[in-house]
């Protein structure tokens, strides 16, 4: 019954698109490693406790050639090992759980701070604020910012800073870094080391709202070379990023097409001062007109912020 | 008014407009036809063959638990049906709207809903799936086997009973309204703050959605104050602790989670409520709110929750394993400790449903750790059902099927969920589809021994057997929709795909999402399946009777009463002497029902007040969602009126005459016995006529004087 | 071990039916049943307490007052005083109860509501002043929970005052009828449980706001 879905599955699409299964980053790769683990360990209970099953159900029905003995009803040798079994599997299990915990921690990955700590060498900083509904990457060192696109050096830790203006996000880069919220007023951390140069696809993993679906960005990882270029390229961005700039910036948008953007300059202390601001109540109210009727709210938004500068 | 409102607002109405009737919107506007047209014909026929009066006395003011149990399964069954729709329509959009290229139909940019509206359709699937569908089938059953397994005439309090299934049934009447006036929340079952603050869903879909919600948490808080006194106080003589059944346990175990997590559902609602009516910040990101705590005080009640759906699902398989293997289940001891092993555990777990939310690391580790700990009283219980079939003479009738398939799916939910319990996994795929999968596979758990239970019990409440082989056909068609849509979607968990998404711009995914459509159309068989099962079991009803024994290997008390089973129970009030009691007086040829001369048994009369008091309590809602504060102030003034009104009563007992006691249970007796009588006089409850029924109609001068039927239920 | 206790009883002298059964104790029940609601109604003040710590840091006054700059503790010491009398006060209608005293029961209980009543105005004028001074639920998340903490527990003394009411008329109706006793009885647990939650309401609002 449940075959033939899964050979359909595996066969029909190969691995195609199963961008967990297939990391680039350190932290995916940590993930992957105690992934495998963990499955290993709970297909040695759950394969021979099915195999039981189904003995028992085949040996013991009626008709059938097992003995019957209606008032057998309890030993304590099984007893022990019906309790020992789970006992032991989840003691393991949760060994490695708070060890690949700690390895993965996202304000200090362990495999992180342990690469950081045999190769030296700087990270990458970037403050990350979702709005109704696009991303905002800027780089404080550098002090730019881009929208709907993270670039990354490849083989350097990026360290990220990440609040939001209005709802809960989550931030998600399946071949390279796992789930952490983003929350409007407060700052989460994350970070990540990307392998290999490439394109990797990431998103909003929380639901924000009608613009949710096409609340995605790109990340390209880049070689250290690539990455100082794309810098000095976008620092001649004409377009800048004020605070004033910022509060139209945030106000509801849905980047139907992935609208990719860069700023040249941004005003710096951006990310604490959108902080500040929502925790003092600031509100990007999004308008019944658009949480009912997105498409025609889509359209006319268009035209208008079209134009716009921020 | 007290917050600032989008939109218009007057005194009379509201914010309640003409335009917030969706006319524009197709779908909503075909669904109303049907729905117009259906109950039409269901309130003509009720006119036409004169069963006002039947439906009223038996069934709208009934207190009897047999009764209230069914409407329970009624009610969960036509929300089954309703949030299975909502499924259809989320996966044929994901299916079709796929790519940057996928076309746009009906008003959508891709596929044929809005975002607006497939918000709606997956928050209100997964709010009905739990609250209005999962919980009454379960809290039914309870109703209906709890009392007969205890050997108690009815529940403790009746009168209450009647009362939580009344405001459930508001609180779903609320959820069905909602798609015709104005909308329903659109952004997932278990609410987002601050999402579901005033700016950013400033419509009434959220209100629709809390104040749903809190009237089921009332009417599920009211029914487990219900069970555990009835389980605790009303036991027969000789009842002891460790000679109740398991799914008395179970029961016992689940409504102490349930007492204890839904007052704290509600103070998480009613607190988001204060923020969208007075404007206070207790969940703002600003102001000094907190949007953390939502998330807690939610999950401290939802993750008790998840195990108030299991237990009851656990013992449902721990009464059907043991009747069709013929023999004693393995390890009672050991069963009744992991009850409660888990229903403990499960108020320390609830941080793993926002594993990403940041918490240390060691915070997320002890998490980790406690939710991991579930796994051992589960695997416990999966050994000892395994067990109880070893040694055994196990019979694969649909009960038993149901049941079995309850224990594989288990496997695979156990095994996945001890995945998600693994925090550096679910980092990478919390609020994506394998976990969505992972719970699927739970539910299904539960959904599975609903089924098994359904075909277990049906004989006990209405004297006859379900056909087996439509209900086999279901069966298989469950199974097979099951593999074909959840096997792609531990794929698309795998492939990162997150929960939500009204358009998928990946076109990797789309062969899972067509596979999935496949699996989808196997489940709308089995739901065709389902319809003939149960018409054909009407059809054959008098074919299929059966007598106290429905099984033949039944093993605890309910099998010890007629069936169907007269209101008042037992003719005598068992006195139990062992574990297992019905199949060790069988085993010592103790199988006499009729010791000797009956007595007059007291039963509660019935009332109307709980009905009126649902009533109010959805009109109550309504005001408030609406926010029309002079009909909410005349529907509180009414409801304490009410209450207090009904404390003056002083009829509200009866006592059956021994003469109609011995008329019953000697005509109960003929009948398994002799040759039916025609259809049409006993059978389905919906359909059948009242013979025995007796008294006035109506309620008349007094709150509670109308007179049931004495007889069994399908009279 | 179900099969082994089995064997144990002997069919041949057991007892299998219940001959007679009077049926449960129906005020036993009842109160039961109360003490479960009871139960409910301390989880609900617990997520209420527990809210009140998680919004108690200086980040969630969001710039307002905190509890020092405006708790007056003599309105809190006369609802205290008002409340505990009134318990006791009904604790002697209880004691008539025993001694089926009619006017006893509903005189101790005219007396209870009065002072119920008593602290109802006294909590209004507290309330009151604070409005007065600009102090509302709206102005910081911990004002949102300290209002509604001691405005939920406000309520519970609206219900006991009119339930009080309903019972006195009710004594003089049916006199102790068993409907009215385990009503009684349910009040009693009722009402000293709403000085239970006050003195936890005093303790973590009142006093550790001023302390704060």
């Amino acid at each position: 019954m449940v075959l033939p879905p899964a050979l359909l599955t595996l066969g029909g699409c190969s691995n195609n698109g199963l961008y967990l299964l297939k990391p680039e980053g350190l932290i995916s790769h940590t993930f992957y490693h105690y992934f495998i683990l963990d499955v290993v360990i709970m297909l040695l209970i759950i394969v021979p406790t099915t195999l039981l099953t189904i003995w028992a159900m085949w040996r013991y029905r009626k008709g059938g050639k097992g003995s019957y003995d209606p008032a057998w009803s309890h030993s304590n040798a099984i007893e022990a090992i019906v309790w020992g079994i789970p006992l032991v599997t989840v003691g393991v299990l949760s060994y490695l759980s708070v060890k690949a915990i700690y390895d993965v921690n996202p304000y200090n990955p362990g495999v992180i701070a342990k690469a950081q700590k045999v190769d030296g060498g700087d990270s990458v900083e970037v403050d990350v604020i979702a709005t109704d509904w696009r991303w905002l990457f800027i780089y404080p060192q550098q002090h730019i910012a881009s929208v709907n696109q993270l670039v990354v050096p490849v083989g350097t830790p990026v360290k990220f800073r990440l609040t939001s203006t209005s709802v809960v996000n989550d931030f998600l880069i399946p071949q390279l870094v796992g789930m952490i919220d983003v929350m409007p007023g407060m700052r989460t951390k994350q970070a990540l080391v990307a392998d290999k140069a490439g394109t990797y696809i990431g998103f909003s993993a929380d639901y924000s709202g009608a613009g949710l679906s096409w609340m995605h960005f790109q990340t390209k990882a880049v070689s250290a070379a690539q990455f100082a270029q794309w810098v000095k390229s976008t620092q001649q961005s004409p377009q800048h990023l004020s605070y004033a700039g910022f509060n139209r910036f945030a106000k509801p948008y849905i980047a139907v097409g992935g609208d990719q953007q860069t700023f040249g300059k941004v005003q710096p202390g951006l990310f604490d001062y959108v902080i500040g601001e929502v925790m003092h109540g600031k509100v990007w109210r999004t308008p019944m007109a658009m949480t009912e009727n997105m498409v025609n709210y889509m359209q006319k938004q268009r035209a208008e912020q079209k134009a716009g500068d921020y | 008014m007290l917050v600032h409102l989008q939109g218009p607002w007057t005194p009379l109405l509201g914010r309640l407009t003409l335009q917030q009737i969706p006319f524009h919107v197709p779908i909503l506007v075909v669904t109303f036809i049907v729905v117009a047209i259906l109950a039409a014909m269901v309130l003509a026929a009720t006119t036409y063959f004169g069963k006002w009066g039947y439906l009223w006395r038996e069934w709208l003011t009934t207190v009897d638990h047999k009764k209230i149990g069914v409407m329970y399964i009624l009610l969960g069954l036509v929300m089954l049906l309703r949030g299975f729709a909502d499924a259809l329509m989320i996966r044929t959009q994901q299916a079709m709207a796929v790519g940057p290229g996928s076309p746009g139909e009906m008003g959508a940019v891709h596929g044929y809903l809005t975002p607006f509206h497939l918000g709606q359709i997956f928050t209100a699937h997964g709010l009905i799936m739990v609250v209005f569908a999962a919980t009454p089938l379960l809290v039914g059953l309870m109703n209906i086997i709890v009392p007969l397994q205890i050997g108690a005439r009815d529940m403790a309090y009746p009168y209450l009973n009647a009362l939580g299934l009344w405001l459930t049934t508001a609180g779903a009447a609320l959820v069905m309204m909602s798609l015709f006036v104005g909308n329903f929340a659109h952004g997932g079952w278990y609410g987002f703050v601050p999402y579901f603050e005033l700016p950013y869903s400033p419509g009434v879909g959220v209100d629709y959605w809390m104040w749903t919600f809190q009237l089921s948490a009332i009417g599920t808080s009211l029914g487990s104050i219900n069970l555990i006194a009835t389980i605790v106080k009303m036991r027969a003589p000789g009842m002891t602790w460790m000679r109740m059944p398991m799914f008395t346990w179970a029961s016992l175990s689940t409504n102490l989670i349930a007492l204890t997590s839904f007052p704290v559902l509600m103070v998480a609602l009613a607190l988001l409520g204060l923020d969208r009516y007075v404007g206070t910040h207790f969940y703002t990101a600003g102001m000094g709110g907190n949007l953390m705590l939502y998330n807690d005080l939610f999950w401290v009640w939802g993750h008790p929750e998840v195990y108030f759906l299991i237990l009851p699902a656990f013992g449902i398989m721990s009464e059907i394993i043991p009747t069709f293997s013929e023999k004693t289940l393995f390890g009672y001891v050991t069963m009744v400790i992991a009850s409660f092993a888990i229903g403990g555990v499960s108020w320390g777990v609830w941080l793993h449903h926002f594993f990403t939310m940041a918490a240390a690391p060691s915070v997320n580790s002890f998490y980790s750790v406690t939710t991991m700990l579930v796994g051992i009283p589960t695997g416990v219980k999966v050994f000892n059902w395994v067990f109880t079939m070893y040694r055994g003479r196990v019979r694969y009738e649909l009960p038993m099927l149901w049941a079995l398939l309850a224990l594989f799916l288990l496997l695979v939910g156990g095994m996945t969920g001890m995945m998600n319990a693994f925090a550096s996994n679910d980092y990478m795929w919390h609020n994506g589809l394998f976990v969505v999968a992972h719970f699927h596979m739970m539910v299904l758990v539960i959904a599975a021994s609903i089924f098994g239970a359904v075909e277990y019990w049906f004989p006990k409440v209405f004297g006859f057997k379900l056909e087996q082989k439509w209900g086999k056909w279901f069966f298989w068609f469950m199974i097979i929709g099951t593999g074909w849509t959840f096997v792609p979607m531990f794929f698309l968990g795998f492939a990162g795909m997150t929960r939500r998404l009204d358009y998928i711009p990946y076109t990797q995914w789309s062969p899972y999402l067509h596979i999935m459509l496949v699996g989808m159309v196997f489940y709308v068989v089995a739901v065709l399946f389902f319809v003939a099962h149960l018409y054909v079991s009407l059809r054959d009803r008098v074919k299929n009777r059966v007598g106290a024994d429905a099984w033949g290997t039944g093993r605890s008390l309910e099998w010890m009463t007629h069936s169907p089973v007269p209101a008042y129970n037992y003719a005598f009030i068992p006195h139990v002497n062992v574990l297992d009691e019905w199949a060790w007086r069988k085993e010592n040829g103790l199988t006499e029902l009729h010791p000797g001369d009956y007595e007059g048994i007291h039963m509660p009369k019935n009332t109307g007040v709980p009905l009126f008091l649902g009533m109010l309590f959805m009109g109550l809602g309504f005001a408030l969602i609406w926010r029309i504060w002079w009909l909410a102030l005349l529907c509180v003034a009414l409801i304490v009126a009410l209450i207090i009104i009904r404390s003056f009563d002083r009829d509200t007992d009866m006592t059956i005459p021994a003469h109609t006691v011995e008329q019953v249970e000697s005509g109960a007796r003929d009948e398994t016995s002799v040759a039916m009588p025609t259809a049409g006089v006993r059978g389905g409850t919906v359909i059948a006529h009242s013979i025995l029924q007796s008294g006035t109609s109506g309620i008349s001068g007094s709150t509670t004087s109308t007179s049931p039927s004495l007889a069994p239920m399908d009279r | 071990m179900s099969a082994s206790a089995a064997q144990k009883v002997d069919p041949a002298h057991a007892t299998l039916w219940a001959r007679h059964y009077a049926g449960h104790d129906m005020i036993g029940t009842r109160t039961f049943g109360f003490w479960l609601y009871m139960l409910t109604d301390a989880m609900v003040y617990a997520a209420l307490f527990a809210t009140l710590g998680v919004l108690s840091h200086v980040v969630n006054l969001a710039g307002g007052p905190s509890s020092s700059a405006f708790i007056n503790p003599v309105y809190a010491y006369g609802q205290t005083i008002t409340l505990f009398l009134s318990v006791l006060i009904y604790g002697y209608s209880m004691v008539a109860l025993k001694n089926g005293n009619r006017g006893g029961v509903i005189g101790g209980m005219f007396v209870a509501m009065l002072l119920g009543v008593v602290y109802l105005v006294i909590s209004g004028i507290d309330i009151g002043n604070m409005f007065a001074h600009g102090i509302f639920p709206q102005v910081s998340g911990f004002l949102s929970i300290f209002f509604t903490i001691i405005i939920y527990h406000a309520l519970h003394i609206i219900v006991g005052v009119v339930w009080m009411l309903v019972m006195m008329i009710q004594v003089a109706r049916e006199g102790f009828s068993a409907n009215v006793v385990y009503r009684l009885i349910n009040l009693r647990l009722f009402w000293h449980f709403q000085a239970v939650i006050w003195v936890f309401v005093f303790a973590f609002v009142y006093l550790q706001g001023i302390v704060a």
